[in-house]
């Protein structure tokens, strides 16, 4: 006979951001009288604090600041060597890591004495039933929740590759406890981690090699994003193989034989290790979701409602185990927000539309909306206007001309549907566009609004300007 | 056809007026035949014409709105 379950308002499979803000939200709109349950496995915080964003960042800003001395770009600022010891740098980085997770998770959620957390794995029993796994797989636990949300994540994905288990790889989750740099590194994966990473490693100084099975760089990105980022990590020494594939590696002595098949047949690189970046997949398997109602798409990925309603009444998703295009920290804990709102009654919904997204590379790419070739296909028509940072003041004070700003426009009205920026701090930069895209601002709005002299962000408003006079024959100063 | 019914967990009240208050604002929605409120156990049962109200209808009451003191999830 099944035990009798213990009985909370919500039950939250998994504990990163979408579980964290769902679980904030409820006890806030409860006055923390809603009962909730926490279950999860591994640390606190979910990906992007113990393996994600915040490590990555990290790893990024302490490479930059070896690279940039020894590459001046103002005359009479001479190379300076930067005395520095990876080793060290990854012990700060893990110490950094464990201080965000403790101080932004397990002490946040201690001052919430409506939440308990379980350790174990969450597996429906029914609708509205959930057993909880220790990690020899025993049933330690049952609960039950009025309404249940399941917030369990992504993990790296593996690639069938002949050898690739037998040589052993690094994965965005593994790579963090590495103390010794590599010298030679093959990244499999031309996307946003496989470049975040593979420019940290450059800029430490491991020749990084990147094989990407797509003709162009980052997907999602307008192409002349995707083709600018790819001659500047050229110019810097990163080697790519585009339109490529991996068919074997295989382990000699201490180096790594990776087979790479591109059109011009197969050629063989000898590296120090080997990096997946071939994409995530969803935490589902595990879940028993079948008999819970709930559907996912082929990929696993759960389906959901605008309102992140599953197929199941009672049964909500959020995070990165929900399918979509846009797999993003901020959007998982907004989509957690939802969820609880309409769990009491109100009427949210996501809206995808106007989320910014972001490669933290050097320089940074960062968008919203739709790219011109996905206005175009959705309308038929579009006007864009792509405006390089060689023609703005303050890029040039700053040596930093290679990106771009490019903004996609509704001919209709003038509104903003979409903007991409390649450029040293576009993740900054890109909120403009955010409320741009999602207020329905048009050019003249943008033009209308002051922007400082000189500045990045004034590259926006001279990209808004583009669209209505020939800004190669522009003063600085004209509004 | 059959009459709705919905059990409510409901937040925030403290004491009988709370019960009152919430209950009359529930029964004076178009649709709504019946409500029984536990303070005790801050749980509803409301019971509804479904011709007139699907269950997530009930929530939409000013009474549960984000202005409000009271606020409430379906249970079942």
């Amino acid at each position: 006979m099944r035990k009798e379950p213990k009985r909370y308002d919500l039950v939250i499979l998994g504990r990163g951001a979408a579980a964290f803000s769902a679980a904030i939200k409820g006890s806030e709109i409860s006055n923390g009288e809603m009962s909730i349950a926490l279950i999860g496995t591994g640390p606190l915080g979910g990906t992007c604090v113990n393996v994600g964003c915040v490590p990555s960042k990290y790893l990024l800003e302490a490479s930059h600041r070896v690279f940039m001395p020894k590459h001046p770009r103002i005359d009479g600022i001479y190379e300076t060597i930067v005395n520095h010891d990876f080793s060290t740098v990854m012990k700060g980085l893990r110490s950094y890591v464990r201080d965000a997770r403790e101080s932004k998770y397990a002490e946040v959620i201690r001052n919430y004495n409506n939440v308990t957390l379980y350790d174990g794995l969450g597996k429906f029993l029914d609708r509205k039933t959930v057993g909880i796994e220790d990690d020899k797989g025993r049933n330690v636990r049952i609960v039950s929740g009025s309404n249940i949300l399941i917030a369990t994540g992504s993990r790296p994905s593996i690639p069938n590759i002949e050898g690739l288990t037998e040589a052993g790889f690094l994965t965005s989750d593994s790579l963090w406890d590495i103390d010794k740099l590599p010298s030679s590194v093959a990244i499999i994966g031309g996307g946003a981690i496989g470049l975040e990473i593979g420019q940290a490693l450059l800029h430490f100084g491991s020749r990084v090699t990147i094989v990407e099975a797509m003709d162009s760089l980052l997907p999602q990105t307008e192409s002349e994003i995707g083709s600018a980022l790819r001659t500047l990590l050229e110019k810097e020494g990163m080697k790519f193989y585009m339109r490529a594939r991996i068919s074997r590696v295989h382990k000699y002595r201490k180096k790594k034989s990776v087979e790479i098949i591109t059109h011009k047949g197969k050629e063989k690189i000898a590296v120090d290790e080997v990096l997946l970046a071939t994409g995530r997949e969803p935490n589902t398997k595990n879940l028993n979701l079948e008999v819970a109602g709930v559907k996912t798409d082929p990929r696993g990925m759960i389906l959901t409602e605008a309102s992140m309603r599953t197929t199941s009444p009672g049964v909500y998703a959020a995070g990165d185990c929900v399918s979509k295009k846009l797999f993003l920290e901020t959007l998982a804990a907004r989509e957690g927000v939802i969820a609880v709102s309409n769990m009491f009654g109100e009427t949210a919904n996501i809206d995808y539309g106007s989320s910014a997204w972001a490669v933290f590379t050097y320089p940074q790419v960062a968008g919203v909306g739709m790219t011109e070739n996905e206005f175009s296909k959705k309308n038929g028509s579009c006007l864009c206007r792509t405006f390089p940072l060689s023609n703005l003041t303050k890029a040039s004070i700053m040596g930093e001309t290679e990106g771009l700003i490019k903004i996609t426009v509704d001919p209709k009205d003038n509104r903003i549907a979409g903007m991409q920026i390649m450029a040293p701090n576009a993740t900054d930069m890109i909120t403009e566009g955010a409320y741009a895209v999602r207020n329905g601002y048009t050019i003249d709005d943008i033009i209308a609004t002051s922007h400082i002299f000189p500045s990045m962000s004034e590259g926006i408003k001279i990209a808004a300007q583009s669209f209505i006079r020939d800004i190669t024959k522009m003063s600085c100063c004209v509004e | 056809m059959e009459v709705g019914k919905v059990k409510l967990r409901i937040y925030g009240m403290t004491c009988g007026d709370c019960v009152t208050k919430i209950s009359r604002s529930l029964l004076e929605k178009q649709g709504v035949m019946d409500v029984n409120i536990s303070l005790q156990e801050g749980l509803g049962e409301v019971e509804f014409d479904p011709t007139d109200l699907k269950p997530g209808d009930i929530l939409k009451n000013h009474v549960f709105s984000r202005n409000s003191h009271y606020r409430a999830t379906l249970i079942e």
